[in-house]
């Protein structure tokens, strides 16, 4: 997209042999990079990759254990965000934070245009920030409060803001493509383009492959905390890059134990047309007894939405829910809990766990009928099962009675993991189980929910890496943009091709299943 | 857990009984009649219409809610009550009973108007209680005097030595400390306080929950209403004015929290005791009414800073007993423990 094709530009930035080492866990292993003046650089990798730290790296929010940061020539060890400012980096992340009870004026010039003034003049703020927005090619209205604009243009005016307000340098474009309607994407693009023209130099992060190759010069692939490669654009193609992303290396041993034959013919739950507007549509599944589907889809595919709905915490429009041959409709978690149709949520903290209640009675809280004799609590029982929990998913905990808040991530993990498997649910709908959790934790998690889950039972799963998914499910459907698009049967499973259609690249089309894709 | 550990932490976790024994012993030594025994029943009588109200809020709090418009149902139930009563020549029982059920009826109110207009119980209570208290002044004359001894039974009647009222209060209180204990709806109560949203997502009818927990503060309310009136035997149409401030106070010594999820009858028994003894105590040595007030109110300060204190301190005895663990493990060559677990956990949060 920049003209400075010529690789000998000044580096604006170049990191060298960067670690950052987490007690217990290496985010970061001697990752060096360089970022030439006036290019657009991509980076790229899984979650958990370590693509948030070394961002955070370069912004200055994060200190390296080793390594060194040159910027325009000089050498730290470390920066500060106030070092940061200083060579004009200027960082947008995935969440825009705004002020939404100011308008988009103020928010564009907060908070300079408080600074030596006792009287603001509103005309001239408001005539400044008209034309920086018309420049940018974002038609808005200065005077508009935030709070009623959308999250995408909530994020592309933080981008405006950085990029000619604060006039960074160096911007640091945080996945920030991944809230923007397609409108404000083109525009976003038009600044970068824009932006290079002037010779600024933006890191551009995002999961879209596609996206990044339309945009970027350069495009560095992080992997396992480790920056695999830095190609050139012509260098590249969808499906190289995919490759690298994933890491070809012995990715065939990592599958998992292949539970498939005891799927049976039984169809326990199904969605004919499950539609909310907005959110997702057409959903049509069938669920068969004993076996485990993968729902893939990239934040914002409506796979959250479409579990929420499901179990009645959210309404939905139209479509028809079928248990045992049942037709069935919930109003709210309790009444789909009571039919066995239960839900692990994505939010572990705010909507999973009571952080202040014990290990014993977050792991129970499910199920205080089954530990209830004559119509009350049952101590010994409550004990026995907690323990039967903590055993069969390895939850390190000092006592039952600790506060679940105490734990470790993963840990707290387990605990959402264990309740849910308490239940002994019909239909297991598994948000993101394993998000945010080490290895370890993750290989105890999938292999609980492969073995536990499948008897008398079914499951829906997502998962923030698709390899989770291809070591436990029996079919993976992909959804994007609130549809199903795709199918994979376990025979199908390739890490790059359902990568590929989580983007909604159609791989396939001729052979999905039913006849929702078509509507 | 070391012996010495357990002791530690079940002691601050009963903070507020440490300081009813420390309070008493104190007076014990230097408040002249104190220990008379007709003083320390007339203690747990004066506290008894306090000891519901703090239950009362206490239970709502326990919801992560709070309920002002308790100590106007303590005068509305009664009052509309004997209105009704006067009006129609009801028999005492009934106007008990409906006492009892425009008390819970104000709570049921109260809670469905919140869960389904989903606002501030603050405002949505605030506005009950001036509604409530408005009527009752317009409705009743300054007292209605005249009950029948029926109603009056739970403030005035006696069983031998004891009042009715004291014994209800123990027996209410050791009913909810079972009911929080014991039974599965007391165990939602304290889940859908903790963290409301985890528990409706999985499958705790949170709205009933908490519709509940107003029924109780305000059938417990009417209670507190029966034993004032029938203490002055009287209704007036200012009773229980002023209440629900020294209510909250005690639930908050009784360890329960805005936050929610907290707080055990127990605890609040604790709290309300605390204030009755500090009420008769200083009462006995001389002192002002309202330097009374004055004292009570330091005590509330005295209350947030010892429940500063007290997480301080709990945080500090766990961390000294991880470190002893964790010097056990690594001796025994084992590296993963509680903390570094911990530290890798919130690690990997930044680095996805």
């Amino acid at each position: 997209m920049s003209h400075t094709e010529n690789s000998a530009a000044p580096a604006a930035l170049s990191l060298k042999n960067i670690t950052k080492l987490y007690a217990g866990t290496v985010a970061l292993r001697d990752v060096s990079l360089t970022v030439r003046r006036g290019e657009v650089h991509g980076l790229i990798g899984k979650n958990g990759a370590g693509k948030s730290t070394l961002v955070g790296v370069m912004s200055g929010l994060v200190t390296p254990s080793s390594g060194e940061i040159l910027l325009d020539g000089e050498q730290y060890h470390t920066l500060t965000p106030i070092e940061a400012k200083r060579h004009h980096i200027s960082i947008i992340t995935q969440e825009p934070q705004v002020i939404e009870e100011s308008t988009v004026a103020e928010n564009l010039f907060f908070p300079r245009y408080l600074e030596g003034k006792e009287v603001i003049d509103w005309k001239e703020l408001s005539r400044q920030a008209d034309s920086i927005l018309r420049d940018a090619g974002m038609v808005l209205d200065p005077q508009m409060k935030v709070r009623d604009l959308s999250v995408s243009e909530r994020q592309l005016l933080l981008v405006i803001k950085a990029c000619f307000v604060e006039k960074g340098e160096l911007i640091i474009m945080d996945e920030v493509s991944a809230s923007l309607s397609n409108r404000d994407q083109h525009i976003l693009y038009e600044i970068i383009r824009k932006l290079t023209r002037d010779g600024k130099t933006v890191i551009f992060i995002s999961h879209h492959t596609k996206e990044l190759l339309e945009v970027c010069d350069v495009v560095t692939v992080i992997r396992d905390g480790r920056a695999v490669r830095s190609v050139r654009r012509d260098e590249l193609d969808l499906k190289i890059l995919a490759g690298l992303i994933v890491g070809d290396e012995s990715y065939e041993a990592r599958k998992g134990e292949d539970l498939s034959s005891l799927v049976t013919e039984e169809e326990i739950f199904s969605l004919q047309g499950f539609t909310s507007y907005g959110k997702f549509r057409s959903i049509s599944l069938t669920l068969h007894k004993g076996e485990i589907v993968g729902l893939a889809g990239l934040r914002g595919s409506g796979r959250t939405e479409l579990f929420r709905s499901i179990i009645g915490a959210d309404p939905h429009d139209s479509g028809v829910m079928t248990l045992c041959g049942r037709e069935v409709s919930y109003s709210s978690p309790s009444k789909a809990a009571r039919d066995g149709v239960v839900y692990l949520t994505e939010e572990r903290e705010a909507e999973g766990l009571v952080p202040i209640a014990s290990v014993r009675q977050n792991l129970t809280m499910s199920i205080l009928k089954k530990i209830t004799r004559r119509g009350l609590l049952h101590s010994q029982t409550e004990k026995e099962t907690a323990a039967r929990s903590i055993e069969k998913l390895d939850i390190k905990v000092a006592s039952q009675q600790q506060e679940v808040q105490q734990l470790s991530g993963g840990n707290k993990q387990k605990v959402l993991v264990g309740r849910v498997m308490e239940q002994k649910p019909r239909v297991c709908l598994l948000d993101e189980p394993t998000r945010g959790v080490d290895i370890e934790a993750k290989d105890s998690i999938l292999h609980s929910i492969n073995h536990g889950f499948r008897d008398n039972a079914c499951a829906l799963i997502t998962s923030p890496g698709v390899d989770d998914l291809m070591k436990i499910c029996d079919r993976i459907l992909i959804l994007y943009q609130g549809r199903i698009t795709e199918e994979f049967t376990r025979k199908e499973f390739s890490e790059e091709d359902i990568y590929r259609a989580m983007q909604g690249e159609l791989l396939h089309s001729e052979s999905v299943r039913g006849g929702e894709a078509e509507s | 857990m070391r012996r010495t550990t357990k002791i530690q932490l079940a002691l601050l976790d009963n903070l507020v009984w440490v300081m009813v024994a420390v309070f008493f012993i104190i007076n014990a030594a230097f408040t002249p009649q104190f220990m008379s025994s007709r003083n320390l029943l007339n203690i747990l009588f004066q506290s008894a219409t306090l000891g519901l109200m703090v239950l009362g809020q206490g239970i709502v709090m326990m919801v992560g809610e709070l309920d002002l418009s308790m100590e106007a149902t303590l005068g509305f139930a009664p009052g509309i009550a004997i209105l009704l009563g006067n009006a129609f020549g009801l028999p005492a029982v009934i106007c008990v009973i409906l006492t009892l059920v425009i008390g819970a009826a104000v709570g049921w109110f109260n809670g469905i108007c919140l869960v389904k207009l989903q606002t501030n119980s603050f405002l949505l209570t605030m506005s009950t209680q001036i509604v409530m208290r408005g009527l009752v002044l317009f409705l009743v004359p300054f007292s209605l005097a005249k009950l029948d001894s029926f109603y009056t039974w739970l403030g005035r009647g006696r069983i031998g030595p004891l009042q009715v009222a004291v014994l209800a209060l123990i027996v209410i209180y050791a009913a909810f400390e079972f009911f929080f204990r014991k039974t599965t709806a007391g165990r939602r109560f304290l889940l859908t306080g903790g963290n409301r949203r985890a528990s409706f997502i999985s499958g705790i009818n949170t709205e009933k929950v908490v519709i509940m927990a107003f029924v109780l503060a305000g059938f417990l309310s009417a209670i507190a209403g029966l034993i004032t009136a029938g203490r002055q035997n009287a209704v007036s149409n200012n009773m229980g004015s002023g209440l629900v401030m020294m209510a909250f106070a005690g639930a908050i010594l009784g360890g329960c929290s805005f936050n929610g999820g907290m707080g055990k009858p127990v605890g609040m028994l604790g709290g309300t005791l605390l204030l009755g003894m500090l009420d008769n105590a200083l009462t006995l040595n001389g002192v002002d009414v309202n330097l009374v007030s004055a004292t009570k109110g330091a005590l509330i300060f005295l209350a947030i800073l010892l429940d500063h204190l007290r997480h301080r301190l709990t945080a500090w005895i766990m961390h000294r007993e991880n470190v002893r663990r964790l010097m056990r493990s690594s001796g025994r060559g084992a590296s993963s423990s509680g903390q570094t677990e911990d530290k890798a956990g919130s690690g990997q949060k930044q680095s996805t």
